[in-house]
């Protein structure tokens, strides 16, 4: 059995992308002379492409000159990167203390259920991405949920319902 | 100097050393796991943990932590011994118990301060980790699961290799070393970090299984690849050479090898080496025994004393300086043959003639040192890297720890040029002579010249009459590096304090001769920087002794005939005997059929050899010698560094030490042998060849020696042609491929597992116009032929050029390469 996180893509089962390096080259066109570049680039790239694509490691290697199997260790380190397609809407539910005793396992379970997906995946249709959180810093709204930046406290099982329904409606694009 | 006590010791050292250099000085041993005096420091491991007094004896890292004047020290406490023991303790705690399988067990220092500490218990207890073990490329092993997170392995790929291979990847419990993208090893494979692991987690698998560490026998010796001079220590027992050793006190590069160096040693024990003589008869070699055979040559070359035109030679080399000097004595004086040449007739002449005209002897005026000591380091070409290896590192960590600004001058891009701040002017292919005269004109126009040192020197007017006519914007244009550029380049390089030039030679830069020589020394002389420390030019002879074989004349020196003009005598019949000694022309010379018609054609060719190469298997004897790690004797580095040989096995089968077949030949020649021993032939050596003087073997010791230059320098008009191209056609240049030296390196399994044919490099562009992809097989063409070559697409080379190493014998380059510095071919699918 492995130890490696989900995040930490195998290099040979990485499928093959094609992606428009065009926003990447402009990111680093920006940040290009400024000492220390590395993570605000990373961040404008995940925040271009909604994660760090591959070939945008190695265009960023290139450029700024950096190790790749550096830019790897960055990427990895940092909760903040991610490594694969995300979803457009990230659905957060907290397991803290307080929500569990109000029943987020039931929430979690039954996320789970709707989405046929687990914890830290995302469906098919890149449309969502699940995570568990340990706090979102609200336990007064116990148990709660996020869908991107909006919260949905007391949270209860017809509720994941409605918040499907919801941003089922929702166009997949910003 | 600040003075501290340590264990009640008084120790005086320099304001900038550690604690642990301190205590070091004083004899005190501190315990280390990620610490490396080549590396900067890290303090990770914790093992090195000491109780300074004046910090409330709080235990602090004695590897990162400055000394200061009155500091007390004390490094084994009870506190301390307490520390040490946890701190191995937790390692153990993730650290697989597999010491019986490991391959580091007796060279491993977890192991041995387990023992030394008698951590015989844990108080802590975990699951260990379950990482996959990289087994997916032929030399490194890497099992993460013995990881103990010194960094070392990816402290030296950045800060020395200058590769980045590795990465602390993760975070918290899960970090660990690993690649890009966490995928397979795939980098040069120079094996430094398998040196610096300090336990099993990186091993090599060349090496696995094969003995334990502590049963070798550990042999010092110099590597016989390159012209660096590194010095290695063999690992060997049962009369086969099992593996290089890292010791970091060795050599001015600290124990440093390359891939060839690391990885290359198995041509030493290969089932080819030939053990026998062998004579043809009826076209077929057969063995036959070292009397008839030596008796046959002797007959042979001693009926030619008459008629010494009719005979040569070609000597590699790699021979010792000993097997030269008796080579010499055999040829010139006691023949009086002096057509003997080595390596092609031109790849040396940049030393031979070039250097020899220009300053007087053929050497360069500087040494390895000055690479740290210079502020601007002009490079000729990239491949500097490639060819000389660890020399690449010193100029990584030129540029890295000592802020030395590098410029590149050359046809393509290379690993240098990715180090902080180098600059690469990437001229048209054949400019480089161009543009070298250019930068000399701009300093010259603009007064920048040392202009008193350059008076001085003769030639000067003459030499700067030559350069009237160069006219700075019409090199730019002929050259495609714009004129503000190359002006910037010889400001920068004559306001440079300490400037120094790099020039790769070799086998496969037929355009870096006489010429580009003469032409950086003329630099190096108007800027008065002959003979300064950090100043001047290196030139890089290709082979181990390469620069031996300058400093004693193995070529023609009384109107004897060169490389090319021997094989053309063979092959008109002029030249009726042909001696070759570990040379391998078939592959190696430009023009593969003219070489082999003429190989072909000679009456009587005997070939010395490890193997029975493409060359020696067209002899008609052919002696089996000895590698370096069976002989004693010198080579001399590209920096003059005169270092020894030793045996670190008994010869293979019959063969036998080039010297010892030098010296039945002239037994048999003369009625008695040149020298008792090599010791002789150096003491001999040492009293004829200029610079040599006062050098004995014994005296050289495990460091060796540099050897004296001096001669009167000149300066020598050098003519450049402007380069020249051809429609529809890619100019094609050849050099060295990082992991292979010579044809030599394809007998070490190691260079071949990681590079085992040849292939073409493209740019992108081409290859998109060509229609080819990564891997793919083109057919390459030319005016003397036609091979098929796999593509490498890459940046490295720019739109209209491609580059082929020259070592392969399967579809060798030198089958469509005619001696030319470039060659005009046509790429089909």
């Amino acid at each position: 059995m492995s130890n490696a996180p989900a995040e930490a893509t195998k290099a040979e089962e990485a499928p093959a992308e094609e992606i428009d390096l065009e926003p990447a080259n402009h990111i680093i066109d920006k940040y290009l002379t400024l000492p220390g570049n590395l993570m605000p680039v990373l961040q404008g790239i995940q925040d271009e492409y909604g994660y760090v694509p591959r070939p945008t490691i190695d265009l960023v290697a290139e450029r700024l000159n950096v190790y790749p199997s550096q830019i790897f260790g960055v990427l990895t380190f940092y909760a903040q990167f991610h490594l694969k397609p995300r979803g457009r809407f990230i659905i957060r539910v907290c397991v803290g203390t307080a929500c569990h005793v109000q029943g987020a396992p039931r929430i979690v379970e039954t996320f789970f259920d709707k989405l046929g997906i687990g914890h830290a995946e995302t469906t098919p249709d890149l449309r969502y991405t699940f995570e568990k959180v340990a706090c979102l810093g609200a336990c007064g709204m116990a148990p709660l949920a996020m869908v991107n930046d909006s919260t949905y406290g007391q949270m209860t099982v017809q509720k994941v319902d409605q918040i499907i329904a919801d941003y089922n409606q929702r166009p997949m694009k910003k | 100097m600040v003075t501290l006590t340590i264990d009640d010791k008084q120790v005086t050292v320099s304001k900038d050393a550690t604690i642990y250099d301190a205590a070091k000085a004083a004899g005190i041993r501190i315990p280390i796991i990620c610490h490396d005096k080549k590396l900067q420091p890290f303090g990770g491991c914790r093992m090195c943990l000491v109780e300074v007094e004046q910090m409330k004896g709080r235990q602090i890292p004695a590897c990162t932590t400055p000394v200061t004047e009155g500091m007390i020290v004390r490094t084994s406490t009870d506190e301390i011994i307490k520390a040490r023991k946890m701190v191995l303790e937790l390692l153990l705690l993730k650290h697989p118990i597999d010491c019986p399988v490991c391959d580091a067990a007796g060279d491993c220092d977890l192991q041995n301060l387990t023992y030394e500490y008698q951590v015989n218990t844990n108080r802590f207890q975990d699951e260990k980790f379950n990482w996959k073990i990289d087994y997916e490329n032929p030399l490194i092993e890497r099992d993460m699961n013995r990881c103990v997170h010194c960094g070392k392995c990816a402290r030296i790929c950045d800060e020395i290799v200058s590769f980045g291979a590795y990465s602390f990847i993760n975070r918290g419990i899960q970090a660990r070393i690993g690649t890009e993208f966490d995928g397979p090893l795939n980098c040069e494979f120079c094996g430094s970090c398998v040196s610096v692991c300090p336990v099993g987690a990186l091993i090599s698998r060349p090496f696995k299984f094969k003995a334990r560490w502590w049963s070798l026998n550990k042999v010092k010796s110099v590597c016989s690849y390159c012209g660096t001079g590194c010095q290695l220590t063999l690992g060997v027992k049962n009369n086969e050479v099992m593996t290089t050793i890292y010791d970091e006190n060795q050599g001015f590069h600290n124990g440093q090898l390359c891939t060839r160096g690391r990885w290359g040693y198995q041509f030493v024990n290969s089932e080819k080496r030939l053990t026998t003589p062998m004579i043809r008869k009826n076209g077929k070699l057969e063995p036959a025994s070292w009397d008839e055979a030596l008796g046959l040559v002797a007959k042979r070359l001693g009926d030619a004393k008459g008629s010494p035109d009719s005979l040569a030679a070609l000597v590699s080399p790699r021979l010792t300086n000993e097997e030269l000097f008796v080579m010499k004595k055999l040829f010139k004086e006691t023949l009086g043959c002096d057509n003997i040449d080595h390596a092609g007739g031109y790849s040396h002449k940049a030393l031979t003639a070039g250097a020899k005209e220009s300053l007087g002897y053929a050497g360069s005026p500087s040494v390895i040192a000055d690479i740290k000591k210079t502020n601007l380091l002009l490079v000729i070409k990239t491949d500097a890297y490639e060819t000389h290896p660890v020399l690449g590192f010193e100029i990584n960590l030129a540029v890295k720890q000592h802020g030395v600004d590098i410029r590149l001058l050359s046809d393509k891009k290379g690993k240098l040029s990715k180090l902080p701040n180098a600059q690469t002017y990437v001229h048209k292919a054949g400019a480089d002579l161009l543009l070298v005269n250019a930068i000399a004109k701009v300093i010259l126009d603009e007064s920048l010249h040392n202009a008193a040192a350059a008076q001085a020197i003769g030639g000067f007017s003459a030499w700067q009459q030559s350069l009237a006519n160069c006219a700075i914007d019409q090199v730019a244009a002929q050259c495609g590096v714009d004129t503000d550029t190359i002006k910037g380049l010889a400001r920068d390089y004559a306001a440079a304090e300490k400037a120094l030039i790099i020039l790769p030679t070799g086998m496969g830069y037929p355009g870096h001769g006489k010429e580009m020589a003469q032409a950086v020394i003329n630099l190096a002389l108007l800027t008065g920087r002959v003979g300064k420390e950090g100043c001047g030019v290196l030139i890089l002879g290709e082979k181990n002794n390469s620069q031996g074989a300058a400093d004693l004349a193995i070529y023609p020196t009384a109107g004897g005939k060169e490389a090319q003009a021997i094989l053309a005598g063979c092959a008109a019949g002029s030249i009726k005997t042909l001696f070759i000694a570990g040379e391998n022309p078939v592959v190696s010379y430009p023009n593969r059929s003219q070489v082999e018609k003429a190989l072909d054609a000679v009456e009587f060719l005997v070939v010395s050899e490890l193997f029975l190469t493409e060359t020696s298997a067209k002899a008609h004897v052919v002696l089996p010698a000895c590698s370096f790690a069976e002989k004693e004797g010198t080579f001399t580095s590209v920096g003059g560094a005169v270092q020894r040989i030793n045996p670190a096995i008994k010869a293979i089968g019959q063969s036998r030490s080039d010297l010892a077949i030098l010296n039945g030949l002239f037994q048999a020649i003369t009625g008695q042998p040149a020298y008792a021993n090599s010791a002789a032939a150096f003491l001999d050596l040492a009293a004829t060849v200029p610079g040599y003087a006062g050098l004995t073997q014994a005296g050289l010791g495990d460091n060796g020696a540099i050897r004296a230059v001096s001669g009167t320098a000149t300066f020598v008009p050098v003519p450049a042609a402007v380069p020249t191209s051809e429609a529809g056609k890619f100019a094609l240049v050849t050099g060295s491929a990082l992991n292979h030296c010579g044809t030599l390196s394809l007998y070490g399994e190691g260079p071949m597992l990681v590079c085992p044919a040849g292939y073409i490099e493209l740019s992108r562009e081409d290859a998109k116009a060509v229609g080819v992809k990564d891997g793919e097989t083109v057919k390459v063409s030319s005016a003397t032929g036609e091979v098929k070559l796999a593509v490498k697409v890459g940046s490295r080379v720019p739109k209209g050029l491609v580059f082929a190493p020259y070592h392969f014998a399967d579809s060798s380059i030198n089958t469509i390469t005619s001696g030319n510095a470039i060659t005009w071919v046509s790429l089909a699918k």
